[in-house]
Parts: C-alpha cells; sequence; structure tokens
C-alpha cells in the first residue's frame, strides 16, 4: 500500500495537492485537496453596496481577477437594471480577451510546455527553446498590456465599474492594442501548430461532459446568457443551479440518468467541443484541421484547445476595437432599481465562472460564487484516478506520478499548478482498517450489503450484513430490503457498502473505496446501475463507500471460498471492536 | 516696459507661429478644474481659468523624475525632463512663485535641474480675475513686474501685452504684423478700469505684515495642536504650494547589469519621514510640529531673509487641503480670530 | 549556482496568488532575478523547489488555517530575513475583514456548514506579524511592479527597502487629479499608503485602501470629515475595514463603542 501524493499542487486559487493512494492493483483513493484557508469571500459581500462587493470579489483570484469582475458586473447591472451601452459590452469584452491571451499563453507556454519539452520551468527551457519562451512571454505582456489599459493595472484593476468604466480607453490606445494583435497573429497561427501538434499522451481517456457559456447569434465567445451542455442541453443562465446541482447529482447515482452519471469539464477544451464548429477564419480553419475524436475524451488537449483561443482571441481584438472606435465615450449609467436578483456568466480562462447576486435596496442579500475551479474538482480526481489505475494495471506505476501532473496541469486550475512538490509515500497495510475508523468518527456507519445470493463468492456483501445483523447491528440493511421506511436516516453518514468485487487481486484482498471511484472504473462497476434504484438521499451517495473484497469465484450456485470467508471474519472482528 | 496690443482673432495665429519654436504648454480642462498641459489644439486653451490643480513648477522640476542614471564606472546625468517650452497662461501669482524658486535654486546653490529647465522655459503671463480663494493682493503678488518674457492682459477685445524680456520681444518679431504699437486712450482707460475693479474684486485678505510677528508670539499656542490631530499628514499642502520646493532622493538599483537611478520626488515637510534621521530618531515626530515649520517657513522665515512671505496667495492651499488646514484658517488662529475650521470640530473622545 | 547569491524562497499563504502573479509579471527581469539570486523556491514559477536555509523569504497571503501557520513557523525559522509582501500578508488582507472572532466564527459556519475540515484547522485570517517576527513590509493588494523591484535589488545588494511612507493623497497629487474627497467622494487616499500611484483617482475612481493603512493613518480625521459629508457611519466603518485588515479593529471598536 503507497500513496502518491502531489503536496504542493500549490494554486487553485489558494494551495492544492494531489494524493493518490494505491492498495496493490487498485487505486483506492484520489483526493484532489484544496489547502487553501477559509477566506468567507461570499459572507464578505453582504450588507454592501454592489460597488463594495466589486471592490471585493476580484480579489478571490489574482489570475482570474477580470472574469470574476465581468461576472459580478453582469450579475449586478442584470439585479439593477443598469443597461449597459453598446462600447461598453465592446471594450468590457476586449479586457476579456486581453485576460484570455494573459492567462492562456502563460499556460501553454511557460507552465505546460516546460513538461512536455522536459524542462523544471521556463527559464531553463528558454535556454534551449529562446524563441518559444521569447513568444511566450511577450503574448503574455500583450494580454497584461490589454487587461492594464482597460482595467487600470496588471492585477486588480479597478477600472470597469457599473454602467461603464471609470476612465475609457484613448483612441491611441485602442489603435496601438489593434495594430499590435495584427503583428502577432502570424505568432497565434504557429502556437496553434505547436500545441496542437504536441503528442499528447492517451491516458487517461474517457468521455466527459463539456459545460460553457452558450454565446448568442451563433458566435464563438466568451460569455452567454445560456449554458450550452455536450449533450445538447441548454439552460438558462439564471438557473445555473440547475447545472451545479446536477453536478453533484450525477455523482450521487440516483439521478445520474441526466447527464449519464459524469462530472463535467469546463475550460478551453469545453468551449472548443461545444463551440468549436461557430469559429470563424483562422481559427476556424485550425479547428478543421485539427479537431478529433480524442479532444472530445483526453484532457490533455486542453492545452490545444487553449492555443486555439489565442489564436481566435488574437482575430477578435481588431474586430471588437473597430466597432468600439465608432461610439462615441457613453456618459455614465444610473441605476434602473435598487433591489433585483441575478446570475451572470462568463467564460474565465479555465471555465465557466458563475456570480449570483440578491440585492436589496441597494445592499447585497445573498451572494453566490461558483468557480470553474470548483467545478472541474471532480473530473480532475476522475482523471488522475482513471490514469493512475490504468497504469497501475499496465504494470506502468512510475508513471503515474508525472502523469497526474500532466493532468491537473492541463486543467490549468490556476498558475501555480506549474508547480509542485510531488513524494511518494509507503502507507501501513491494511489501510483499509485505518480508514474505516476514520470514517466512523464522522458518525455511526450505515452498512448496505450489495450481491447476489446464489454466485459464490459474490453473495459475500449480504452474507456479511446479516451476519453484522445477527450481532446486534442497528444500521445494517440489504439492498433489495431497502425501502422508504428502511432506507438509513437522511443525514446519517457515513454509509458503506458491503460487496465483493473483483479489482485483480488475490482472493480474499480487501479495499476501502470511495463509491464514485467505482463508477469511474468500467471494470469495477459492473453492479452498481442497480443502486440507482435504491431510495436513499444523494448526499449520502456521493460521501458513500465501498468495502469490497476481492471474489475467487462468482459461479453460479457455488459457496463462498475459503479466503473470502478468512475476508468476512478480518472486517467483522475490526467492526466487533 | 514696451506694451502692444493683440486684437482677439490674432492670437491663434500669434500662437501657431511661436509654437513652431517649442512646446506650447497653456491651460486646459481637467473634469471641471485646470491643468498645464502641452496644447497642439489652440481651442483646448482655457482662457479664463482660475488656479490649476498643480502650479507650473511641475514643468521645471517634475514631481518624480531620474537625476542620474550610475553603474560601477561612474554616472551620467539625465536631463530628459528638459526641453524647450513655451509656458502661456500662467497667472501672476504663479510667476512670483516661479521667481521664489528661482531665488532658492538659481542664487546661493544652483540646482542644474532647475537651472537647464528654466533657461529654456518662456513664461507668457496671463491676466486673471480672482475668486473667493485668492488673496494674492494680499501677498502682493496680484500684479507682476518681472519674472515673464511677454505677459497678456485680457480685455475682452484685445490683449495689451507687455514685453518683460528680449526672448519676449524675439516672439512678437516672429510675425509683428499682428501687434499694434500704438494704443489709443480709450484702450488705456480700459485698462485702468479694469485693474482698479479687480484689484476690488479680492474678497480674501490677510495681514501679512503681522504674521512674523504672530508667528513667534504663538509658537505654543493650543491650536497648533488641534490642527496637528486633525491633519491627514497628506501632503498635499506642499504639492500644489508654487513655493514649495523641498525633494527626496532615492536610489533605484537595477538587475542584469543595467544601470541604477537616482530618483528625485517632491517631498514635504509635512510627511513622517520629512525630519527623521538615521537611526530613527524623528525631530519632528508630531503632526504638530511639522505643520508649525511649515508655516513658519511661508510666513516667517522666508520675509526675514527676502523681505516678504513665500506665500504668493495663490489660494491652492485653501481649495486643496480636505481638513482645512491652509494659509487662511492658520493665520486666522494666529490673530486670535475663530477660523471655524475643521480642527475645532474633531472630537476629542476619540484618540487614536 | 554560485554560492555568493543570496538563497531567497518566496512562498504563498492564503490569498489569491496575486503578489506571485505579480513578481512572474516582472517577464524578462524575472531571468535577471534567476540570474541575480538563488532562487530556492518559488511554487508558481518551478518545480525543482528544495526547502531550506535562506538569506531572504519574500511571504505573500494570510495566515487562515493552521498548516499555513505551520509553513510560516518553518519559513521563519530558518530565513535571515523575512519580507511580508502583499496586503494578505502586511494587514491581513480582505478576509480579514471580519474583525470580531465571535463574527468570523458565523460566517464561518454560514460557509462551510457543520462540515469538519480534515486537512487542516481554519483560523481567523491575520497577517505574518501576527505570529512571527516580520523584517520588512510590502503592501499592495497586489504588490506593485516597481516596488517589488526595488525592494528586492535592494535586498540583493544588502541595503533595507525604501518604500514611500506617506499616503496615496501624495502620489495623487504627483497626478494632479482632482481630489475626490472635496469633491464629496467616498475616498480613503489619505488612510491608505502610497506605492500604486494613485491608480483608481487617476481613473476618476475613489481609493479603496488595497495598499493597507498608511504609517500616520489619521482615522479619526478621515471618519469625522466623511461625517460631516453625510456618509453613514456604518459606511465609513466598512469601507475602512474592507482592506485595513487588523489595523482598523482598535478603531472601529472604539467608534462603535463610543456612539453607541
Amino acid at each position: 500500500m503507497k500513496t502518491i501524493s502531489i503536496s504542493h499542487l500549490a494554486r487553485v486559487e489558494g494551495a492544492g495537492g494531489v494524493t493518490a493512494t494505491i492498495d496493490g492493483q487498485v487505486v483506492t483513493d484520489v483526493k484532489f485537496i484544496i489547502n487553501e484557508g477559509p477566506r468567507l469571500f461570499e459572507r464578505l459581500t453582504i450588507g454592501k453596496t454592489p460597488e463594495e462587493d466589486l471592490n471585493i470579489v476580484p480579489r478571490i483570484c489574482a489570475i482570474c481577477t477580470l472574469s470574476h469582475r465581468y461576472a459580478a458586473l453582469r450579475a449586478l447591472e442584470k439585479a439593477l437594471a443598469i443597461k449597459e451601452p453598446p462600447k461598453v459590452l465592446l471594450l468590457r469584452e476586449l479586457m476579456h480577451l486581453g485576460e484570455m491571451i494573459e492567462s492562456h499563453s502563460l499556460h501553454v507556454y511557460l507552465l505546460a510546455l516546460p513538461d512536455y519539452l522536459g524542462y523544471p520551468n521556463a527559464i531553463a527551457m528558454a535556454s534551449k527553446y529562446g524563441f518559444e519562451a521569447k513568444v511566450g512571454l511577450e503574448m503574455k505582456q500583450f494580454g497584461n498590456h490589454i487587461m492594464k489599459t482597460l482595467s487600470g493595472r496588471f492585477v486588480h484593476g479597478e477600472n470597469p465599474i457599473l454602467g461603464g468604466f471609470g476612465r475609457f480607453p484613448t483612441r491611441e490606445e485602442l489603435v496601438f492594442i489593434k495594430n499590435r494583435a495584427v503583428q502577432f497573429l502570424p505568432f497565434a497561427l504557429k502556437t496553434v501548430q505547436l500545441m496542437c501538434e504536441l503528442p499528447y499522451p492517451e491516458i487517461p481517456e474517457s468521455d466527459t461532459l463539456f459545460v460553457c457559456c452558450h454565446p448568442a447569434a451563433g458566435q464563438f465567445g466568451f460569455m452567454g446568457d445560456e449554458v450550452i451542455l455536450s449533450n445538447g442541453d441548454l439552460v438558462d443562465a439564471q438557473e445555473y443551479k440547475k447545472v451545479t446541482n446536477e453536478f453533484i447529482v450525477s455523482h450521487s447515482f440516483c439521478k445520474r440518468s441526466q447527464y449519464d452519471g459524469k462530472p463535467y469539464s469546463v475550460g478551453a477544451l469545453a468551449r472548443i467541443n461545444n463551440l468549436g464548429e461557430r469559429l470563424e477564419g483562422e481559427a476556424g480553419r485550425a479547428f478543421k484541421k485539427y479537431f478529433n475524436a480524442r479532444w472530445k475524451k483526453n484532457p490533455l488537449f486542453n492545452n490545444a484547445a487553449q492555443a486555439l483561443e489565442i489564436l481566435y482571441s488574437f482575430e477578435r481584438i481588431p474586430q471588437v476595437i473597430e466597432e468600439a472606435l465608432k461610439m462615441p465615450d457613453p456618459e455614465p449609467v444610473g441605476w434602473g432599481r435598487d433591489t433585483g436578483k441575478a446570475v451572470g456568466a462568463v467564460e474565465a480562462p479555465r471555465g465557466i465562472l458563475f456570480h449570483a447576486y440578491d440585492v436589496s435596496a441597494g445592499r447585497i442579500a445573498h451572494t453566490d460564487i461558483v468557480t470553474p475551479t470548483a467545478q472541474n474538482a471532480e473530473d480532475i480526481e476522475r482523471y488522475c484516478f482513471i490514469a493512475a489505475q490504468t497504469l497501475l494495471k499496465k504494470g506502468e506505476e512510475a508513471k503515474i506520478r508525472d502523469r497526474m501532473d500532466l493532468v491537473i496541469r492541463a486543467f490549468d486550475p490556476c498558475i501555480s499548478c506549474s508547480a509542485h512538490m510531488v513524494q511518494v509515500k509507503q502507507a501501513p497495510n491494511e489501510d483499509w482498517k485505518t480508514r474505516l475508523q476514520e470514517l466512523a468518527s464522522g458518525g455511526e456507519t450505515a452498512f448496505v450489503g450489495l450481491g447476489r445470493e446464489d454466485r459464490s463468492d459474490d453473495a459475500a456483501g449480504l452474507e456479511l450484513a446479516r451476519l453484522l445483523r445477527d450481532r446486534g447491528s442497528k444500521n445494517v440493511r440489504l439492498a433489495e430490503d431497502l425501502s422508504e421506511e428502511t432506507a438509513p436516516a437522511v443525514g446519517t453518514r457515513p454509509l458503506v457498502f458491503l460487496d465483493a468485487v473483483d479489482f485483480g487481486e488475490k482472493p480474499g484482498k480487501i479495499c476501502l473505496l470511495p463509491l464514485r471511484f467505482v463508477l469511474w472504473n468500467t471494470s469495477l462497476s459492473h453492479r452498481l446501475a442497480a443502486l440507482t434504484g435504491l431510495p436513499l438521499d444523494s448526499e449520502q451517495l456521493l460521501g458513500a463507500h465501498l468495502l469490497g473484497i476481492q471474489p475467487a469465484s462468482i459461479a453460479e450456485g457455488g459457496p463462498i471460498s475459503a479466503e473470502v470467508r478468512e475476508a468476512m471474519n478480518e472486517i467483522l472482528e475490526m467492526l466487533g471492536n | 516696459m514696451r506694451i502692444v496690443k493683440l486684437k482677439k482673432e490674432y492670437f491663434h495665429p500669434f500662437l501657431d507661429v511661436i509654437s513652431r519654436q517649442a512646446e506650447l504648454w497653456a491651460p486646459v480642462k481637467k473634469g471641471d478644474k485646470h491643468i498645464f498641459d502641452r496644447v497642439e489644439d489652440f481651442n483646448r486653451i482655457e482662457m479664463k481659468t482660475t488656479r490649476t490643480l498643480l502650479p507650473p513648477k511641475k514643468l521645471l522640476v517634475p514631481p518624480a523624475f531620474n537625476t542620474f542614471t550610475f553603474n560601477a564606472e561612474g554616472y551620467q546625468e539625465d536631463l530628459s525632463h528638459v526641453s524647450s517650452k513655451i509656458l502661456f497662461g500662467i497667472h501672476p501669482c504663479d510667476i512670483h512663485g516661479l521667481l521664489t524658486l528661482d531665488k532658492l535654486f538659481m542664487h546661493e546653490y544652483t540646482d542644474p535641474y532647475y537651472v537647464k529647465a528654466r533657461q529654456k522655459t518662456l513664461i507668457l503671463g496671463l491676466s486673471c480675475w480672482p475668486d473667493e480663494y485668492c488673496f494674492a493682493k494680499s501677498t502682493r503678488t496680484h500684479i507682476i513686474d518681472e519674472g515673464f518674457d511677454l505677459f497678456f492682459t485680457d480685455l475682452e477685445d484685445f490683449f495689451l501685452v507687455w514685453v518683460g524680456s528680449s526672448q519676449g520681444d524675439d516672439l512678437l518679431r516672429m510675425k509683428p504684423d499682428l501687434f499694434e504699437e500704438t494704443l489709443s486712450d480709450s484702450d488705456i482707460q480700459r485698462y485702468i478700469r479694469w485693474q482698479t475693479e479687480r484689484d476690488k474684486a479680492y474678497r480674501t485678505e490677510i495681514n501679512f505684515m503681522a504674521m512674523p510677528d504672530l508667528m513667534e508670539l504663538k509658537y505654543k499656542a493650543p491650536f497648533w495642536e488641534e490642527a496637528g490631530r486633525a491633519c491627514l499628514a497628506c501632503g498635499s499642502c506642499s504639492m500644489v504650494c508654487p513655493t514649495c520646493n523641498c525633494y527626496n532622493v532615492l536610489d533605484k538599483l537595477a538587475l542584469g547589469g543595467k544601470p541604477g537611478r537616482r530618483l528625485r520626488l517632491w517631498d514635504s515637510c509635512t510627511l513622517v519621514e520629512y525630519s527623521e534621521v538615521a537611526g530613527g530618531e524623528n525631530f519632528r515626530e508630531h503632526k504638530a510640529d511639522r505643520l508649525r515649520l511649515w508655516y513658519t517657513h511661508k510666513l516667517q522665515a522666508y520675509v526675514s531673509k527676502y523681505g516678504k512671505p513665500s506665500c504668493v496667495g495663490c489660494g491652492r492651499c485653501l481649495v486643496t487641503c480636505p481638513v482645512e488646514i491652509n494659509v487662511r484658517t492658520i493665520s486666522k488662529a494666529l490673530e486670535g480670530e475663530d477660523p471655524k475650521a475643521f480642527w475645532y470640530r474633531l472630537p476629542s473622545e476619540v484618540k487614536p | 549556482m554560485k554560492k555568493d547569491k543570496l538563497k531567497i524562497g518566496i512562498y504563498e499563504l492564503t490569498g489569491c496568488a496575486g503578489d506571485a502573479l505579480l513578481i512572474l509579471d516582472c517577464e524578462d527581469e524575472l531571468i535577471n532575478i534567476f540570474h541575480a539570486a538563488d532562487i530556492r523556491s518559488f511554487l508558481m514559477a518551478k518545480s525543482d523547489n528544495i526547502d531550506g536555509e535562506l538569506d531572504v523569504a519574500l511571504v505573500e497571503g494570510s495566515v487562515s488555517t493552521e498548516r499555513d501557520l505551520q509553513e510560516l513557523l518553518d519559513i521563519r525559522k530558518r530565513s535571515k530575513v523575512l519580507v511580508a509582501i502583499g496586503l494578505c500578508a502586511t494587514a491581513g488582507g480582505n478576509q480579514a475583514a471580519f474583525l470580531d472572532p465571535r463574527e468570523w466564527e458565523d460566517n464561518l459556519k454560514k460557509v462551510y456548514g457543520r462540515t469538519e475540515m480534515t486537512h487542516t484547522k481554519p483560523l481567523q485570517s491575520k497577517p505574518l506579524n501576527a505570529y512571527v517576527k516580520v523584517d520588512h513590509y510590502l503592501p499592495g493588494c497586489p504588490i506593485d511592479r516597481e516596488q517589488f523591484l526595488s525592494t528586492l535589488t535592494r535586498l540583493l545588494a544588502g541595503h533595507p527597502p525604501e518604500l514611500h511612507r506617506f499616503p496615496v493623497c501624495v502620489e495623487c497629487k504627483w497626478r494632479e487629479n482632482d481630489c475626490l474627497l472635496n469633491r464629496g467622494i467616498l475616498c480613503l487616499g489619505p488612510l491608505t499608503a502610497a506605492g500604486c500611484r494613485a491608480v483608481c483617482p487617476s481613473h476618476n475612481l475613489p481609493c479603496v485602501g488595497c495598499w493597507g493603512p498608511a504609517e500616520e493613518a489619521n482615522y479619526t480625521a478621515e471618519y469625522q470629515l466623511l461625517m460631516e459629508k453625510g456618509f453613514d457611519r456604518e459606511m465609513i466603518l466598512r469601507k475602512m475595514s474592507t482592506f485595513s485588515g487588523t489595523a482598523i479593529a482598535d478603531f472601529a471598536a472604539r467608534i462603535r463603542g463610543v456612539k453607541k
């Protein structure tokens, strides 16, 4: 049993880390931990004015500062019935394109590329790949320049305000940006070629659901009043909780039919998957040339998708500026009302970002902010798990650590994910015991036995549940006995399923896994479809675990094998204590 | 002194000719206030202004500029702030301000950064009309007979132009046919009437004669402490004062073999760092002491050396200090009057 | 790596990563920094990080978890000079705006419910000097590129940093802005440390205080002034506390105590 841990993934809007626990041939746990301390930002905005909210919320994340400001502006302007003049909308798009270029070129060239070229950082990479490092840096500087011009400074600029800007950029400033953008085009094309032709590894590959903003009028773009899902669904951004909730639900077996029981991905790859057909010009040509089925299931292609978006942004900037230059600087726009409720959705570089506000008499009464990294977290864990499990099965355990790194960084959760400290630790034997005890510290554990009576070792889960019940444990159920009345009380945690599971291990091996991991692993989830019918609270299922025993045989009509019997006894003994 | 007449319609043609020689700087709008700015479109020039936000000293010694670059081998002077400039639209009080700076920077210890900029700057003064904050008449700086190259008195249809230097005269000679050499009696009467009216328009008066004595006699008056408690220590009074000239020096080092820079930044004796010395000792730790220093300099010390106050009555401290510590309130307090100033309204129960 | 280069570590506790990002934004200068100093640890820029003895540690973020605290204590122990960079480290930052521990705890519960954090224990956000000796402060939300470079170059040359000790108003005057306070706008310039070149007033926007309190911040005068201009008491205190972190706690308590 060992733990592969990337303990300093550093920045995920704070510090983060990843741990994969490996027990023999089974990856029993992957945890994407955000070590960020509690900052209580949503609470900090309560009772404050919308203007004060705009001072505070961009500080949630320095890397997506303008996306936060943009999402908050969209939500608050809708809530307060502020009608943005067309020039304001164009200049906001420009500032957002600046952030896209800044963030993507930093990620693509300076953070991701060193991985593929085999360097610890961009500065080391620059010694051999000076051109790439230079182009990346110049693009990033240009993105910064746009952000600074429109927002007032590199990070946390206050210039974009409700209804407009504190100071509008001058004609000269806009013309400069436009001309520079045109000059960058050949380099943007080169970026696409470089990033789309990298030999991305095939592990992990697995279908997912992509979610992004749905721009109006058939355009590609980074904001919209609707959310589009790769299954074709469209959801009004005001109803964002349908999407974010359904994500939780989709893990929880109960309602997974909605999205096929899968976590979802947001970010450049989601946008290119959902909207790539809409790209025009050079970006459109590049999309047709490079996009293929692997982009739908391999998160590493996010790097390529970001390159396409860099190209799109450079093509879009001159159009935006041409339009804006035709319009005079508008007068400040007043509030239409002081009470209202609305959601603003924009695409941060790393995915869809929601800001929801309830404003009452000019003061914020409720705030809900859903960040892209929070939405990606489940898929990050899932792909890490798949990568780890697949490599383990192939006997390439040594590659696990670096591959998980690559996966996490591809999601671009935030900048410092470029850097990390990776540790491999040897964990004690029979770790399932320790973890079961840890679970029990959260309350009395409820057990549910699963299995088929007539299939030798496959009856182990049912038999174990019966034995536990016979020994007087109250919180034990058999799956087939579960009904609305007999289900463990809502809120009871933890919940552990007992079952025979083919881990590909030696018979009698005991493993404790988060239930949703079993779902992510097609070779293990042969029977879990049955769980969807159980009358269990979705949150309980989300946090549930599976205590599995490797069967010797699941042939029809046989008895439970000696090895599995022994494992059952071991479990009974442990639970008896 | 030579005085000529310039019809209003010839004003822009005149600017057009002279602005080919040097950068033209003049008052333009910034929001509803005014600043001196580089002007290429003459329609931007504001002719009827009171005070600009900053006095024209900003063009001779900018608020923050590099004096020289240095490396291990030596240093190289940086005079990039120096360029040929024509400053149009400077009022008499601000010209007096420049004359005060001349005394400090051009005589005993010459300051090359000031001197070089000053030598390349032509001063084209412009008459003005006082508002309720102007008290230049009290400081005798509302009229001017030196320190300019040309001075324009605006008499609605035309300007009377005083020629104050040979360089000013050279400017006229660039397009002499724009100017009329002979003034009619009615022109002269118009000017005299205008001047008399203007003299009467000053509403704020301060008895500067009494100030040097009062500064000594009231050096320990309790109002200093109270004003000190109200002071935001924000330095704004010094920044906007046409005669404040103190500066700080900051060395900026650089990496990668690039030269370092020695910056010169406007400073103020009202700021905490000003009187601090090596080892952390501060001679004027309390804001009251610093305010006293500032006003000693404006109202007393300069008088004993040059026979006049170093305040030119521009009123900038009156309109700038958010907490009403200015030459008017302080002089009132010195005279024993109630200046109805902010510091008397500041509650005493919350003392941070 | 030459032996005589100063060993430098750049660390991030709880915050938005804006200061580390700003260091990264030094771009071409970054290469010079890597040449001039021995950058032992900088998570955002490199992956081959080493813990160990340091000449200078630059620490961003507030102490907001037990883990932050342990990391900070460890950094302090192995560093000769510790520099707090960014508002969260110098003053506590946005997240330190809940001044009363009970208020903080209530809000913590409202966000995280009954869920017990297993990976680390949350702490009420505080600046670094609440726990360790801080040798120098580089304020700003985020820090300013020029100020950072000038601080770093001075430290590399063995000199203490030279930062502005006056409030934003000085730089605001340098940029010849009309005083927003005098126009009746709630501007915190007089209370806020300079260093940003008065960026907000230069965009016609009031200073929100993101550089943290200036050395001589006169809360009493500013408060009285704003009251006279017709702002409401809670609005003023709220604005003042948004970015002042723990520095305003005493003043706010006094005002609330006095007026109640």
